[in-house]
């Protein structure tokens, strides 16, 4: 197979599907390579919560409230087949301290045109009344979205495809190709199946995105950061919204080494709660710790004291694309021509997959980009045209 | 942390074989089964039993029984161990969770029946061969009034012979395989009298009982309101397709299946232990060396859960790793003859008892194939003909393995469904991942405060 195109999208996960989903809708012509299948990476071993309140303020709000409108318009497109909710999330505070960190995040997102409602200890127990009676309070965030990452992964491919899309499935990229005038532009893709021309090369595999910019010439520092879920029991019981403790913030900015526990709890369609979350410096190594599901299970016993009935009937871990500034890199390079960047989204490239697959769409169709765009683009890391022979992890 | 100089995962005859010799060398052992006597499925009751052994490989399993309890040995049974992390095993009992370091660790974690699914074969009434067996051995007690046992292989006549001791009506016990499959393999029979003895007991028995032995025929559908009552057989062409016009509905409260036995590899495979698939062993199984430890440093397995070979085998490998890690190198090369003509005879019983492919159309696309999540043959046969040729990919698809038992039960249904519909190497499909807790854990005991 020997063929041309107008783009590539490296990677079936959550970012090449949207990215997918936006170039197919502006009338080009798009392949989508994946070494494995659809999803079958970080987009089926997270969770699929869509939040604002653990954006910083600045780029990474506005890029978080672009993808919220985005998502809701995904919503109404797609509903019940990609699992979309408006289930609001509750930020729940074990100390006062936390309760006043909370608080200022509601007052900054209400600033920012979202609701927020801060809640004291009766009124999150009438909301979550299986919540541990000596908790300081919380804040509920109606705003916030469900999605089931898989199904719009697979939902976003099948627009795509709708609309001319190819997927090559099992197909791991072998090499990129090149100008053959030897300046550094990508020309195209080399797989088992053959090769693929286009003018514009978008890597959105995810925490392997290192391997293939490597190919590009370019030493991008996103590293796998590791992330355990353990999933209960079907309980008789029901959580009503997904529930975050308020050290999670506090993790998912943290750069640490060591691994960091906080609760998230949601709740699966078929009535099993999913429990996270944890962050750690692994490498690719993918095997499930022992101390880390019983540090999650202490968290989640604590918040939650009726789970002590309840079993972990498995559990399983996901690896996240890291970034240094916790930005994701999206965009064109400047030292590799026509090779894109959509990575590095760590815990959340569920909710920010439209924003970067629209921003993607942008730069390649040169339509008019937000301010922040710039922001995000990956020449920011100096690193990038260093010696890429030892950077893999 | 406790700690242990060997720890051995399961206590059926490769486990207490392993324990026993290590112990009688000196060695701390720690002696482990999620049952609440020690024996395994092959022993189950054998403690309360006054009758007499049906072969050598038996009495010396009761004598291996008789030797606990054991200065050298701790039995912690009632146990599961639902984790291992290098030297680390994450137990589970009455006690809540903890963790023990073991210098080295001998996995004898036995194998589990093969199922095959067809219409009805999840209603209550219907279950596996060794289910049967702990009703009868362990407890004493009967599956139901009129009982039928199907599907392939020697467990067939032994779980009829535990439920004949409890008195139990059988109606008919149906071989899947067909009689002129037989012929072909019998050369490796030679050199295993005793396991032909052991067949003659049970041969014997059924006899006495008058029990219909029915070769080349095996159940296509099993009816009923709410529980079975009445199933469908039929004879079976050399190709394992059912014969038109020769079904045959019989009444029936209990239907025991079990088409030949699978390795039991979660925790090899949790272990990162590098596997290969083997159909003359049962199917996916770990790499050993001549001493029967895995990829895996210090970490050793005997027994089913390396291949299925039987309690003779079982009995001398476990030796074998324990000779090995005590250093006694001499002794080994005798046992490893020995271990010859077994596993010879355990490979011919695989691969004549391993279901044909055919069997796997009994299965039509309503008949649900993955219990835990309800996933139906036809979703599953879709998503196949979609592209999904790995587990990996089908439980992506379909939500199939994602329930509590991991895929244990439909993981090797759906290996044999993949590599038949798109006429594929079985070892293609690739292997669902277990991961920790290999059985549901209570959260109130994970969330105690002990730390591996």
């Amino acid at each position: 197979m020997n063929t041309t195109a107008d783009a590539i999208i490296i990677g079936g996960g959550i970012i090449g599907a949207s990215c997918a989903y936006h170039l197919s809708q502006r009338g080009l012509s798009v392949h989508i390579i994946e070494r494995d299948f659809p999803a079958s990476g970080t987009s089926r071993a997270c969770d699929g919560l869509i939040l604002q309140w653990d954006k910083l303020p600045g780029t990474e709000l506005a890029l978080g409230l672009a993808s919220q409108q985005l998502w809701q318009e995904l919503g109404s497109q797609f509903g019940a087949e990609i699992g979309f909710e408006q289930a609001g999330t509750i930020f729940i505070a074990e100390q006062a301290d936390q309760l006043d960190a909370g608080s200022l995040k509601a007052y900054a997102l209400r600033d920012a045109g979202q609701h927020a409602e801060v809640l004291t200890p009766r009124e999150l127990r009438e909301l979550e009344p299986e919540l541990a009676p000596d908790l300081a309070g919380g804040v509920l965030f109606p705003d916030d979205l469900q999605v089931d990452p898989r199904r719009a992964t697979l939902a976003m491919l099948a627009a795509a495809q709708r609309r001319g899309a190819q997927i090559h499935s099992e197909e791991p990229v072998l090499d990129l190709q090149r100008a053959p005038d030897g300046d550094q532009a990508i020309t195209g893709v080399i797989t088992p199946g053959g090769s693929i021309a286009a003018p514009h090369v978008i890597c959105a595999a995810g925490v392997w995105s290192a391997e293939i910019a490597q190919l590009a010439g370019l030493n991008i520092p996103i590293q796998p950061r590791k992330g355990h879920i353990l999933v209960s029991d079907i309980r008789p019981k029901k959580i009503h919204h997904p529930l975050l403790e308020g050290g999670y913030a506090t993790t998912v900015q943290s750069a640490a080494e060591d691994v960091q526990v906080a609760l998230v709890a949601e709740m699966t369609a078929s009535g099993s709660l999913l429990l996270g979350s944890s962050r750690e410096f692994a490498g690719f190594d993918r095997r499930v710790s022992l101390a880390v599901i019983q540090a999650i299970a202490q968290r989640a016993v604590r918040f939650l004291p009726g789970l002590k009935h309840s079993s972990v009937i498995r559990s399983y871990v996901g690896l996240r694309p890291w970034s240094p500034d916790h930005l994701p890199l999206i965009g064109p390079t400047s030292g590799a021509l026509g090779f894109y960047l959509a990575s590095g989204h760590e815990g959340a490239g569920i909710g920010l997959a439209p924003i970067t697959g629209k921003l993607i769409a942008d730069w390649i169709t040169g339509a008019a980009l937000p301010d922040y765009a710039h922001t995000l683009l990956p020449d920011r890391f100096e690193s990038l045209l260093e010696d890429t022979t030892n950077v893999l992890v | 942390m406790k700690t242990t100089e060997l720890a051995v995962i399961g206590a059926g005859p490769g486990g207490l074989a392993a324990a026993i010799t290590a112990a009688s060398a000196g060695v701390r052992v720690t002696l482990i089964d999620e049952y609440p006597h020690p024996g395994g499925q092959y022993l189950r009751g054998a403690a309360q039993t006054s009758t007499p052994p049906v072969s050598r490989t038996e009495q010396r399993s009761r004598q291996l029984l008789h030797q606990l309890p054991h200065p050298n040995i701790e039995v912690l049974t009632g146990t599961l161990v639902w984790g291992i992390e290098d030297h680390t095993l994450a137990l589970y009992n009455a006690d809540g969770v903890r963790f023990l370091r073991a210098e080295r660790i001998i996995i004898a974690a036995g194998g589990r029946e093969r199922v095959l699914p067809f219409p009805g074969w999840t209603l209550p009434g219907v279950m596996t061969l060794g289910a049967a067996q702990i009703l009868a051995k362990e407890h004493g007690l009967l599956p139901g009034k009129r009982i039928l046992l199907a599907g392939s292989g020697p467990l067939l006549l032994a779980a009829a012979k535990s439920l004949l001791a409890q008195n139990a009506q059988i109606i008919a016990i149906l071989e899947a395989t067909h009689p002129i499959a037989w012929l072909a393999h019998a050369s490796a029979i030679w050199g295993n009298f005793d396991r032909l003895r052991e067949g003659g007991v049970y041969a014997n028995v059924i006899r006495q009982h008058h029990i219909p032995y029915r070769i080349g025929q095996t159940i296509i559908q099993a009816a009923g309101e709410e529980y079975l009552e009445s199933v469908t057989a039929a004879h079976l062409d050399r190709r394992g397709n059912p014969i038109p016009g020769s079904e045959e509905e019989i009444v029936a409260d209990t239907l025991c299946l079990g088409f030949s036995l699978i390795p039991n590899t979660e925790l090899t495979q949790l272990a990162e232990c590098q596997h290969e698939y083997n159909p003359a062993r049962g199917g996916w199984v770990p790499t050993r060396d001549q001493h029967l430890q895995t990829s895996q440093p210090d970490l050793y397995v005997v027994g089913e859960a390396a291949g299925i070979g039987g309690a003779s085998m079982a009995l001398l490998e476990g030796q074998i790793a324990a000779l090995a890690i005590t250093q006694r190198f001499n002794h080994i090369p005798t046992l490893q003859r020995q271990l010859r003509p077994l596993r010879r005879f355990g490979a011919m019983l695989n691969m004549l008892f391993s279901p044909l492919p055919a069997l796997d159309a009994l299965a039509d696309d309503e008949t649900i194939l993955c219990r835990c999540q309800e996933v139906r043959a036809g979703e599953i046969r879709q998503a196949i003909r979609d592209g999904s040729h790995t587990l990996s990919s089908l439980k992506n698809h379909t939500h199939t393995g994602q329930g509590q038992c991991q895929g244990r039960t439909c993981g090797p249904l759906l290996t044999r469904l993949i590599a038949s519909e798109t006429d594929n190497l079985p070892e293609n499909a690739g292997q669902f991942r277990p991961r920790p807790p290999l059985k549901p854990i209570p959260l109130s005991a994970l969330a105690q405060e002990h730390h591996p």
